[in-house]
């Protein structure tokens, strides 16, 4: 039988827009800080046996993702894709991720990024594992297999943690955690011509549309504009004495020293 | 462009632009100013398939159609131009030729270690007095037995320094004319196999282009490709597919170079104001982005045709010439755009104009390409 591991990933905007969030096929990639959680996938894998499937929530555009997972060598893919999903926070997306997940029990880890490049809240993988009622750890460094489950090992603040974990758990991977692999041409020829990703709409998953979208969050974003952060750069002139006098009258000016 | 290439072939882009970004751009320049052959980075890319593009999936290639093999060309080339040309010919004029040409058993025994990049490949058929003119060559194999007899002095042969399976066009029948040239696989390490200097070259240095001599070389007479008489045949279909490659290699080249001419336009301030806010250099980035983006649309053009099984051999042709004069037209400009760091090796334009100038030279000069391309309408 093997393992199951689902790898939850996103398709990310590539460079913050000018002016209005536009989702389009040549603005997105995946997400860096989901690679490793493939990439730890796949090694448990390769090593225990087993599949990996990987589920991504958002638009029809985004369903290369799933398939650049099948060219490195997931097993399934699934894009949980509705109108309805529109709008959702982190919230509301956990509750359609955390539906997905329980409609591909059994596994045996989820696993996420530890955030994501574009709005970077590092929320979803310890809601969607609240909202699954599993135990999770954030951004693991590495993980042992033991006889009632795993041992995990996180770094933070410079401490080093383990804990132990029973099964089923979920994970988020630190991204410096393991080098992913490259995507092979042959991989992406076969996932491409050959693979298939299914999609979930809200009626899958059994969820109704006032749990996700807009009415199933709890926050919104009012507003979205790109922040500009302006650099000035001034030359203090005069002897070597004037010029120490004048840099730190400026730095006690500007309550950098005392 | 991009949104008329495929998901699969976006994905091709993103990632070996990932790959040339990471582990050939910190190197493109050192190797091309040592003129070193980048070993170390050989079995990662041998790894991800791109020395087999085309090779099929059983024969441990990537399988993958032509506007993916150009795709991947043009992004090794937008880095590096020596690494590009080394994997082109590889795949288009090696590989190929083994696959459309090649026994059962010559496939089986050539194409997967080559695929794997575990060994390289090289076309010999230029001579000192043969190259646009074909039919002129005069290396000879001869029958003796179970064997041939090769004796040959190839020239200015890409991947010379570093070929383990070369394809020399040889001529078996002295009174033939065209219809008595072969084509015979000779191994490195066979006796008589003489790799000559390294060419030390204006461009794509990084490439090691050599001569190689075969003496008195005994060839099994199974090493032969096709039937006897069969080599122009051979190599001509070769070429066809090749300058698909050389084409996309030279829109990599130019796309470089364009990117360069747009950073250094952002950035050089003369008057007050960036130089790209001057008309002169905004009428120069326009040309420059104009012939990129037809370039790649013909080279994509010439490729579709071919995955479609249609004649692409007059698309590939327009395609190699535009897009090779493209490039030496784009790095001048981005050269003049520099100005005087154009000149300098500090910046890597200089790098690109002299990669950019032989694309109009080799795999078919601009000239031969003219004179297909005028026959082709015509109807000669």
């Amino acid at each position: 039988m093997g393992l199951h591991i689902i790898v939850c990933i996103k398709a990310v905007m590539l460079e913050p827009p000018k002016g209005q969030l536009i989702r389009s096929v040549d603005s997105l990639e995946l997400n860096p800080f989901d690679w490793p959680a493939l990439e730890v996938a796949l090694r448990m894998k390769e090593e225990h046996g087993g599949t990996v499937t990987a589920i991504s929530m958002g638009p029809e555009d985004s369903v290369f993702v799933l398939y650049e997972a099948m060219a490195m060598g997931v097993d399934r893919g699934v894009l949980v894709c509705d109108r309805a999903f529109a709008g959702s926070d982190t919230l509301a997306t956990s509750t359609a991720l955390a539906a997905a997940i329980k409609k591909l029990s059994p596994f045996d880890l989820v696993l996420f990024g530890t955030r994501t490049a574009d709005s970077d809240t590092g929320q979803v993988g310890p809601q969607t594992a609240v909202v699954l009622d599993l135990p999770m750890v954030t951004g693991v460094h590495s993980i042992q297999w033991t006889d009632s489950g795993i041992q995990v090992e996180r770094y933070a603040d410079g401490f080093r943690e383990e804990f132990n974990l029973s099964l089923s758990a979920v994970l988020t991977i630190h991204p410096r955690s393991v080098q992913p692999r490259g995507l092979g041409l042959s991989g992406i020829e076969l996932a491409f011509e050959e693979g298939e990703v299914e999609k979930w709409d809200l009626a899958e998953l059994d969820l109704s549309p006032d749990q996700v979208g807009w009415a199933g969050s709890a926050t919104r974003v009012l507003s979205w504009k790109r922040v500009t952060r302006e650099r000035k750069c001034e030359f203090i002139s005069g002897t070597a004495n004037e010029q120490v006098e004048e840099l730190v009258s400026h730095l006690k000016k500007s309550g950098l020293i005392g | 462009m991009n949104t008329l290439l495929s998901e699969k072939h976006r994905t091709v882009r993103r990632s070996v632009r990932n790959f040339c970004e990471r582990e050939l751009r910190p190197i493109a320049k050192e190797i091309d100013q040592e003129a070193r052959f980048p070993w170390e980075i050989v079995e990662k890319m041998g790894n991800l398939g791109f020395f087999g593009v085309q090779a099929p999936i059983d024969l441990d290639g990537a399988g993958m159609d032509s506007v993916g093999y150009a795709v991947v060309i043009e992004e090794i080339s937008r880095v590096c131009a020596s690494l590009g040309l080394c994997i082109s010919v590889h795949n288009s004029v090696v590989i190929y030729p083994l696959l459309a040409f090649g026994s059962e058993e010559q496939k089986q025994r050539w194409v997967p270690p080559l695929a794997r990049g575990e060994k390289i490949g090289a076309f010999c058929l230029t001579e000192p007095n043969a190259g646009s003119d074909a039919a002129a060559i005069e290396a000879t194999a001869v029958l003796d037995g179970d064997h041939y007899v090769v004796n040959a002095n190839k020239v200015f042969v890409t991947n010379g320094g570093i070929a383990d399976i070369c394809l020399f066009f040889v001529r078996t029948d002295p009174k033939a004319g065209r219809k008595g040239v072969s084509v015979i696989v000779a191994e490195r390490g066979t006796p008589g196999f003489v790799v000559g200097d390294l060419e030390d070259l204006c461009g794509m240095r990084a490439n090691p282009v050599s001569s190689i001599r075969l003496y008195d070389c005994r060839l099994p007479a199974e090493n032969l490709l096709g039937k006897q008489g069969m080599g122009l045949r051979i190599g001509l279909s070769g070429l066809d597919a090749g300058r698909i490659g050389i084409a996309a290699q030279a829109v990599g080249i130019a796309q470089a170079a364009l990117e360069e001419g747009v950073r250094y336009a952002r950035q050089r301030h003369q008057f007050g104001v960036p130089i790209g806010k001057h008309q002169a250099v905004q009428m120069m980035i326009a040309d420059m982005a104009t012939q990129v983006d037809a370039a790649r649309l013909m080279v994509y053009r010439a490729a579709l045709l071919r995955d479609q099984e249609k004649p692409f051999s007059q698309a590939a042709a327009m395609a190699k010439l535009y897009a090779s004069e493209t490039s030496s037209k784009v790095a001048d400009l981005s050269v003049q755009i520099h100005g005087g760091y154009g000149y300098s090796k500090s910046y890597p334009i200089e790098r690109y104009y002299r990669d950019a100038r032989v694309t109009r030279i080799y795999e078919g000069t601009s000239e031969i390409h003219r004179l297909v391309i005028a026959r082709g309408v015509l109807g000669q």
